[in-house]
């Protein structure tokens, strides 16, 4: 059996926003190779949990603990990466190629300024390959497509071996082809390098689907594990309200596995 | 300054080699520093810094200080004010530019009334004297100009991953905060710089247009820092000899050579 290690643990979590808590006494535990999918409704307060974790929020009270380190005294951040709700809003006419854009994930703490060596660009060319993106290395970023910009953010950060990856809605205004490519390749990253991985979404399918936790945030937070025991819809309807009604059934899952064969 | 040169050899004149090597250098580091201001979208620092540049040229005249360390001190102090009203929510960028811009020019305005009237020197620092650079200044600049092409050259990637995304790049360990105000002094130097070459009302466009033409061509980071060296070193060079030849204002002509390039640069965008 697996040995199960935390990396993100919190106890009693508050955080405020404007003197408003957005987030109260949360307390879970993230486990090295946890595939979580956040869902909760809009203004649950979940990208403020996501940017407390991160250090951009400072939280009211309570504690954070990422691998096995006080926030305040966490130092290694080149473990964690973090693709923002923004990321793909850039400028069409930003003058950066993929591969350009990908090699900024080669910058280090403590060796800024340093020339970027060959084995950086091979790291650089292997991630575009797992991430299907070796064809439009050379093209400007703002020519891909919803989907190759995601993936191509995931590059980015992949290039600097992260141990836990956190994105914010990362889906939004992608068709649902390009979605279930890029949640395959996050399946990949989670099996296959053990990377764990904490993602905000409203897909629930998928969630339900492809991930092995999920997290209900709507001030509260609520950690489950997703098995088939799991009572989807009553978890759902803490986060969600009582009116809210969430059929899952596990072969939902065969048609969101169908584009993989 | 109006000056009759030999048009078959412009280059026997001493002044006009000076004039050629200082304005290539200064033209060469606003043009790089502006494209990060473009990319950040905050070209209208520059303005606001150039005018602001103009209050200390006036202080230093008035209390007999070499004006463009005066123009120095005032702008970093300036810099550090817009960055400050940002970070503290205080006023959002272009308005806290917009106040500074306003407070530098009115304070020149109040020291020239002071000092008894317009004075020729002052003049010069407004619209540039290129032809007139001494070797001394030519030290300054390249010295100066060293510094700032050093640091773009060493952290132009930190930069432009705190360009491309702050957030990302502060968890990446990129020093955003320090790397900013290190840029902005930066931003500061480069507008003292160019006062020489084509004044504190100009220099804007020495920062803005040849990273503007460079972005139009759809390029490479890489090719596009290339691209821009190149439309500032041509364009200088253009208006700094079009001018000695036919005795016309240089910052003027350097602005008209830079607006060329742009509408050339638009017109190949269309016929592409």
């Amino acid at each position: 059996m697996q040995k199960v290690t935390p990396i993100l643990e919190t106890k009693n979590l508050t955080v405020h926003r404007n003197s408003v808590a957005v987030v109260e006494n949360a307390t879970f535990t993230i486990n090295r190779g946890d595939y979580v999918g956040i869902v909760g409704p809009n203004g649950g307060g979940k990208t403020s949990l996501l940017s407390t974790l991160l250090g951009f929020l400072p939280h009211t009270q309570g504690s954070i603990r990422l691998f096995d380190a006080d926030i305040a005294k966490f130092s290694s951040w080149q473990k964690i990466a973090y693709i923002s709700q923004q990321a793909t809003n850039f400028e069409e006419q930003f003058p950066l190629t993929v591969r350009e854009l990908v090699s900024l994930g080669c910058i280090k703490k403590g060796m800024l300024g340093r020339r970027f060596t060959q084995k950086d660009w091979q790291t650089v060319d292997s991630n575009l390959e797992f991430m299907g993106l070796s064809d439009v290395a050379y093209r400007r970023i703002g020519q891909l497509s919803g989907g190759q910009k995601q993936r191509m953010f995931v590059a980015k950060a992949l290039v600097h071996n992260p141990e836990l990856i956190l994105l914010d809605e990362p889906i939004v205004g992608v068709d649902s082809n390009a979605q279930e490519k890029f949640y395959k390749k996050l399946s990949d990253l989670n099996v296959e390098r053990n990377i764990t991985i904490l993602i905000v979404t409203h897909d629930l399918a998928s969630v339900f689907c492809r991930m092995s936790k999920v997290m209900c945030v709507n001030k509260t937070v609520e950690l489950a594990g997703i098995t088939q025991e799991l009572d989807a819809n009553l978890l759902l309807k803490r986060a969600y309200g009582d009116h809210f009604h969430f059929v899952y059934h596990k072969h939902d899952c065969e048609g969101v596995f169908a584009s993989e064969h | 300054m109006q000056v009759n040169i030999d048009l078959f050899n412009p280059f026997g004149y001493q002044f006009f080699q000076n004039a050629l090597i200082g304005g290539i250098i200064v033209s060469v580091v606003c043009g790089l520093v502006g494209l990060f201001l473009i990319l950040k979208k905050e070209a209208m620092l520059g303005d606001g810094l150039s005018h602001t540049a103009f209050g200390g040229i006036a202080l230093g005249l008035l209390l007999g200080i070499n004006p463009l360390i005066a123009a120095l001190g005032v702008s970093i102090l300036a810099v550090f004010t817009i960055s400050y009203m940002r970070r503290k929510k205080i006023a959002p960028s272009d308005s806290a530019v917009a106040v500074m811009l306003a407070l530098g020019f009115s304070t020149g305005l109040i020291v020239i009334s002071i000092a008894g009237g317009f004075n020729v020197d002052l003049f010069s620092y407004l619209f540039g004297s290129i032809l007139t650079i001494s070797f001394s200044d030519l030290l300054l600049v390249s010295v100066l100009s060293t510094f700032v092409l050093l640091f773009i050259g060493l952290f132009h990637r930190e930069l432009l991953s705190i360009v491309f995304d702050e957030e990302t790049s502060r968890i990446m360990g990129i020093p955003t905060t320090r790397l900013t105000i290190l840029f902005d002094l930066l931003i500061a130097v480069t507008i003292v710089l160019s006062i020489k070459v084509i004044g504190t009302i100009l220099v804007v466009a020495l920062l803005v247009i040849p990273g503007l033409c460079a972005l139009k061509l759809n390029l490479s980071f890489k090719k596009t820092l290339l691209a821009t060296t190149l439309f500032s070193a041509l364009s200088t060079t253009t208006g700094i000899m079009l001018s000695a030849i036919f005795n016309i204002v240089t910052a003027g002509l350097i602005v008209f050579m830079l607006v060329t390039a742009f509408l050339i640069t638009l017109l190949y965008k269309k016929l592409d």
